[in-house]
């Protein structure tokens, strides 16, 4: 170019000067790479489907019920140490331990699931309207001030006392204690948001509200959910293995690793494995599914999306 | 320039910044020299690299952003050469100290003013605490807090916003620093407090002999307290003069937009006037002049290659190709033409900074 | 300030009341009451009217009802008491259709005598626990036909150790506030809370006694009775009750009717079981995590701070059965016990593994929040300012973030001290340890409805007051909070 080319005028379009160097950006996608991106969290994914899908698949093929024992009255049939084809032995009434632990999965991963899907449509749903509306906070603040210092172990507890010690008491009884946690949560969060500027200045601008909370609040609230069902799930299991090993949880009717744990611990030096899959499996299924699900949390929150 | 007395110098100074494994340019290639016990304004939109630069003066940049290029000369040393923190102690808040934009949030809530005071002097000073305290007390009442002694054993809860600046600027001066850097310190005040700091200011550099850099977008307080100007755009300067030539006498043309969109300078009945358009990503490789796709004067060239800066006189640069010999004529935008006059009648009203 | 406290504690008060009345009420209506019997062998043995009426009367001193058999129906009902207590007298039917129709169910034994009942409803229940509840001694207590000139009066005396007490006579108990070399040094014997009999377990005792009182065999030491007798004696001459009638052992000590002493035994009560593995295990659990904490904080994204990411996140992922069980394991195979009873509460080994265990259930948390508050307080403005000071890193984290950061961690502390005494329910189940974590679902596994609700109010009081304290203290060391309350009582 010549002298007088270069040094002529020459006006960039508006468009250029606008341009914002974003690359295009899909928010489930981004949750998807994420996600994938990590290692350990695919190794856990993959044991964790294995697990629930051994766990929901196997007691049907098996047809276990821990209240039958067709074996009891046959002494060769007890205490048989794992072997090729009894993968995890048997126990005292001579039931094979691997039917006993899948289907103990399996009820304490009904429980887990049932009570935190119970949980977080009751806290996410009270949360919400906790967050938005004042009036509504003003009662709710005094009623969790109260709640909220109650050892909720105790009530979960003597509420399985009163109902009765099966599945649907049970859930009744995780969810009952944990709902208002969780609504607590979801309402500091949804206060947060709700105050940010830039929700502030869409509704300055006009932005319906149903646009503002679909666009701005829901994609910010889903990895707030993410977090809290990563936590739900993982310590229900735990909640219903405690509560079952101390007595109070699942009844005998029910196969429960809690239970199983408790019973078998007598046998920690004759068996042991009776005692110590119980307790691996529990650890495992806990383990897998708070990374898959602490990874999954991370993957959501739109924060850790640019790359 | 030989004769100037220059007490800090900057000179080609690159820093990166990471961010989520991409790098971000934040200053590309800055050069400046600050002469002793002047006033440096450096002018800005939000973005434009003020503050990183400033904060590579005292070794407080983030944890994500690195110095990839330059020397700082300060006292026959270059700052860049140090690299652990020990060495920056030497330099930071003894030599030069920065007051920041919020007095709200920068004092320690569950420290008494008066610990936060003592604390510096103590440490830079090697003064026993009853000395330090005395000197903490004489130093709040210099910078304007009444009942020194009651207040030194009080939270900064206790204390106004103006209140807490003034406690900022004195923390700062408590180890008589040669320069202090003011980035936006009166941005978080009333507008009723903001001329009071910034007299407080100027009064105690006249007084305790630093060099003051301030950091702001207000061109208020630039055409107040400043002796010269440094105007920054995505990362660069793009003009520096003494305060005449950049309100009398500007050749950026984002100068030119910076100043026409001062709104005290809008006539009633037009529309105030703005900058289309946003800064460039500075993720991204600039190509040409930075400003050149926001500006209404941009040449060819400015597409294709950087200007190199173009003296205007001995106390004037400028960084764009309409200074070259070869480029078109061009007039100033008509809102600045008569700058002179429009900002003389301003201040003769008596304005906020009427005291220049 | 002071109507801060007051309107704290007066909702912590309506909130234990609350959570407690729920639970009388549903243990009371909700679950089938022949429960209690299933673990009383001897009501098992009983059958016919002997044991209809060992129900009733059992159920009555339970508070379920209000039981009267034919004796006491007449001599509160009729002014004939002799003609009454003929079955199908005029006068007895009269008495009966007047219990009818007060709302008593009548029923009859096999003999034909009649007897009724009726159950409390709620409110009776609520009101029958909150009028028990607090028991004021005073020197009218004592009725006692065989000493109707019993003293009635309050006096300065000595009690056994020399010290001066405030003793009474008349009262239920002699000593009302006597001082000795025990915690808390101070002792109050003049209020006292009635929390009904444990029953099945325990049976007859109070339930506060049963996790009080200390356990296994008791322990004699050489004490002075009144008398002036020096015997090898374990009662605790403190806690000594008024005792209608005196055997000749009473006779030759004392020389009033207060000789229904409790004892004193070698290992500690439930309470301070729990109290003794919780506090130990929480000073481990603090002084671990707060520096580990702060570690991490300080080496944000360094080897140290993801080191400690993995093991917390590994704690939090296991569940605490299996960690105990793990742990238990491994503290076998370097031979300490894997149950408390093997070795004893004089045995030091058998205090490690569980307190390990404690600790380690107690850590994550404390490490999370520690790094949480560092790092979130190190980028503060004020963090930045500090450094702009000069000052040097090290100086910027003692001096200015872990005061703030040590605030909302100071705040957790009460409850952390207090709950302990709740026990550790899990690791006092697997190693067997007689504290109080094990009480509430021996007590629901037993039926044991006093106890429950003992236990209830025991652990909702604690852990709603003990973060009522946590706040007091915040005004203690949150400059901000004390002063704002000072320039509140300028108004």
């Amino acid at each position: 170019m010549t002298d007088q080319e270069l040094f002529a005028f020459k006006r960039a379009d508006d468009s250029a000067s606008e341009h914002i160097s974003a690359p295009k950006y899909s928010y489930w996608q981004s949750v998807f790479r994420k996600f994938f991106s990590s290692k350990t969290a695919i190794v856990m994914l993959v044991i964790a489907l294995t697990v629930v899908l051994i766990a929901f698949i196997q007691p049907i093929l098996s047809g276990y019920d821990p209240m039958e024992t067709p074996n009891i009255n046959n002494p060769s049939m007890r205490f048989i140490r794992p072997n090729g084809e009894f993968w995890f032995g048997t126990d005292d009434k001579g039931n094979s331990l691997f039917d006993a632990v899948w289907a103990g999965t399996r009820n304490s991963l009904i429980v887990s699931f049932s009570a935190t899907i119970i949980t977080q449509i009751l806290g996410v749903t009270v949360g919400m309207f906790w967050g938005f509306s004042k009036r509504f906070d003003a009662i709710m603040i005094q009623i969790y001030n109260v709640l909220a210092n109650i050892p909720m172990t105790l009530v979960a507890m003597i509420m399985m006392y009163v109902l009765g010690s099966g599945m649907p008491q049970l859930i009744f009884a995780l969810s009952v204690t944990s709902w208002i946690s969780t609504a607590y949560f979801i309402r500091v969060q949804v206060m947060i948001i709700r105050d940010r500027e830039y929700n502030l200045a869409s509704r300055c601008l006009g932005t319906p509200t149903v646009k503002i909370i679909t666009h701005n609040i829901f994609p910010y609230l889903i990895s707030v959910i993410m977090t809290s069902i990563s936590r739900d799930v993982p310590s229900f299991i735990s909640y219903e293995v405690f509560l079952s090993f101390i007595g109070v949880g699942l009844s005998q009717a029910h196969a429960s690793l809690g239970r199983m744990i408790q019973t078998y611990s007598s046998y920690m030096t004759s068996a042991p494995y009776l005692f110590w899959i119980p307790v691996f499996i529990s650890a495992f299924i806990s383990v897998s599914l708070y990374i898959v699900g602490q990874t999954l949390a991370d993957a959501s929150d739109p924060r850790t999306h640019m790359v | 320039m030989e004769n100037k007395n220059i007490i800090l110098s900057v000179k080609d100074l690159v820093v990166k910044f990471k961010v989520r494994d991409r790098v971000l340019t934040a200053i590309r290639n800055v050069s400046l020299d600050f002469e002793e016990g002047k006033v440096v304004a450096i002018v800005g939109e939000s973005g434009s690299g003020k503050s990183v630069f400033t904060k590579t003066f005292t070794g407080m940049l983030e944890v994500n952003g690195k110095v990839t290029n330059g020397e700082i000369w300060f006292e026959g040393e270059n700052l860049m050469t140090y690299k652990t923190d020990k060495e920056w102690l030497n330099i930071r808040g003894k030599k030069i100290a920065t007051v920041f934009q919020d007095p709200m949030t920068s004092l320690n809530p569950v420290r008494t003013i008066g610990y936060q005071i003592s604390e510096v002097i103590m440490k830079h000073q090697n003064k026993s605490k009853e000395e330090a305290k005395k000197e903490a007390i004489e130093l709040m009442s210099r910078v304007g807090i009444y009942n020194a002694e009651q207040r030194y054993d009080e939270y900064p809860f206790m204390y106004s916003g103006g209140m807490r600046q003034r406690i900022v600027i004195a923390i700062a001066l408590a180890c008589h620093p040669k320069i202090l850097v003011c980035d936006e310190p009166t941005t978080a005040l009333d507008v009723t407090i903001q001329a009071q700091i910034i007299r407080l200011i100027k009064e105690l550099a006249e007084e305790y002999g630093f060099t003051t850099i301030y950091i702001t977008h207000d061109l208020g307080v630039v055409a107040n307290v400043a002796d010269n100007v440094a105007v920054m755009y995505a990362g660069q300067i793009i003009e520096y003069g003494t305060v005449e030539d950049i309100f009398y006498d500007p050749r950026h043309p984002y100068t030119w937009g910076l100043l026409s969109s001062l709104p005290q300078l809008g006539e009633k009945g037009s529309e105030l006037f703005a900058i289309r358009g946003t800064p460039p990503s500075l993720f991204e490789e600039i190509k040409g002049d930075a400003f050149a796709p926001r500006s209404d004067y941009s040449l060819a060239i400015d597409f294709e290659e950087e200007p190199p800066m173009f003296k205007v006189s001995d106390t004037h640069f400028a960084k764009t190709w309409l200074l070259d010999p070869r480029a078109p004529k061009v007039d100033k935008p008509k809102q600045i033409q008569n700058l002179h006059e429009k900002i003389l009648a301003l201040t003769s009203k008596g304005g906020i900074y009427g005291e220049r | 300030m002071k109507n801060y406290i007051f309107s704290r504690v007066i909702k912590s008060i309506v909130a234990v009341m609350v959570v407690v009345s729920i639970v009388i009420v549903m243990l009371y209506t909700m679950i089938p009451r022949y429960k209690i019997f299933e673990k009383d062998e001897g009501y098992k043995k009983m059958s016919g009217d002997a044991r209809t009426t060992y129900m009733y009367s059992r159920y009555e001193e339970l508070g379920y009802l209000d039981f009267q058999q034919k004796s006491e129906m007449c001599s509160n009902a009729s002014d004939n008491y002799e003609a009454c207590m003929v079955n199908d007298s005029e006068e007895l039917n009269a008495v009966i259709s007047e219990y009818e129709n007060n709302g008593y169910v009548v029923d009859y034994l096999r003999n034909g005598d009649p007897f009724v009942y009726h159950d409390y409803n709620p409110l009776q229940l609520i009101w029958n626990f909150y009028s028990k509840l607090i028991q004021i001694d005073h020197p009218g207590y004592v009725k006692d036909e065989n000493n109707p000139d019993i003293e009635r009066k309050y006096y300065i005396g000595e009690s056994p150790n020399g010290m001066p007490a405030i003793m009474c006579s008349g009262c239920q108990y002699k000593y009302q506030l006597y001082f000795n070399s025990s915690f808390p040094f101070i002792h109050i014997n003049a209020i006292h809370f009635n929390f009904g009999i444990s029953y099945p377990t325990n049976e007859g005792m109070p339930t506060w006694q049963v996790v009080s009182q200390g356990q296994g065999s008791q322990v004699s030491t050489e004490q002075t009775f009144p008398s002036g007798v020096v015997e090898k004696s374990p009662l605790n001459q403190y806690t000594c009750q008024y005792k209608p009638i005196l055997d000749t052992i009473d006779q030759r000590r004392f020389t009033d009717n207060y000789a229904n002493c409790q004892s004193y035994y070698e290992s500690p009560s439930m309470i301070n079981t729990s109290y003794i593995f919780g506090i130990i295990a929480l000073v481990i659990a603090y002084v671990v995590a707060i520096p580990s904490g702060i570690a991490m904080a300080r080496n944000k994204g360094k080897i140290v701070d993801k080191a400690g990411i993995v093991v917390i996140n590994f704690l939090i992922a296991v569940p605490s059965l299996a960690l105990i069980f793990f742990v238990r394991q491994i503290g076998s195979i370097f031979n300490f016990p894997d149950r408390f009873p093997i070795l004893g509460f004089e045995d030091i080994r058998s205090y490690i593994i569980p307190i390990i265990i404690l600790a380690l259930l107690q850590i994550p948390s404390l490490m999370t929040w520690t790094r949480r508050y560092m790092l979130d307080q190190s980028n503060a403005d004020y963090a930045k300012f500090a450094k702009a000071k000069g000052l040097s890193q090290k100086e910027i984290f003692t001096k200015h973030i872990l005061k703030n950061a040590i605030i909302p961690i100071i705040n957790g502390i009460p409850s952390s001290i207090i709950l302990c005494i709740s026990g550790a329910l899990l690791t006092e189940s697997a190693f067997a340890i007689p504290g109080m974590g094990k009480m509430l679902p021996d007590a629901i596994n037993a039926s044991n409805n006093n106890m429950v609700i003992n236990l209830t109010f025991i652990f909702t009081a604690l852990s709603i007051f003990s973060i009522l304290i946590g706040d007091l203290l915040m005004t203690v060391v949150d400059p901000r909070i004390q002063l704002a309350a000072k320039g509140g009582k300028k108004k």
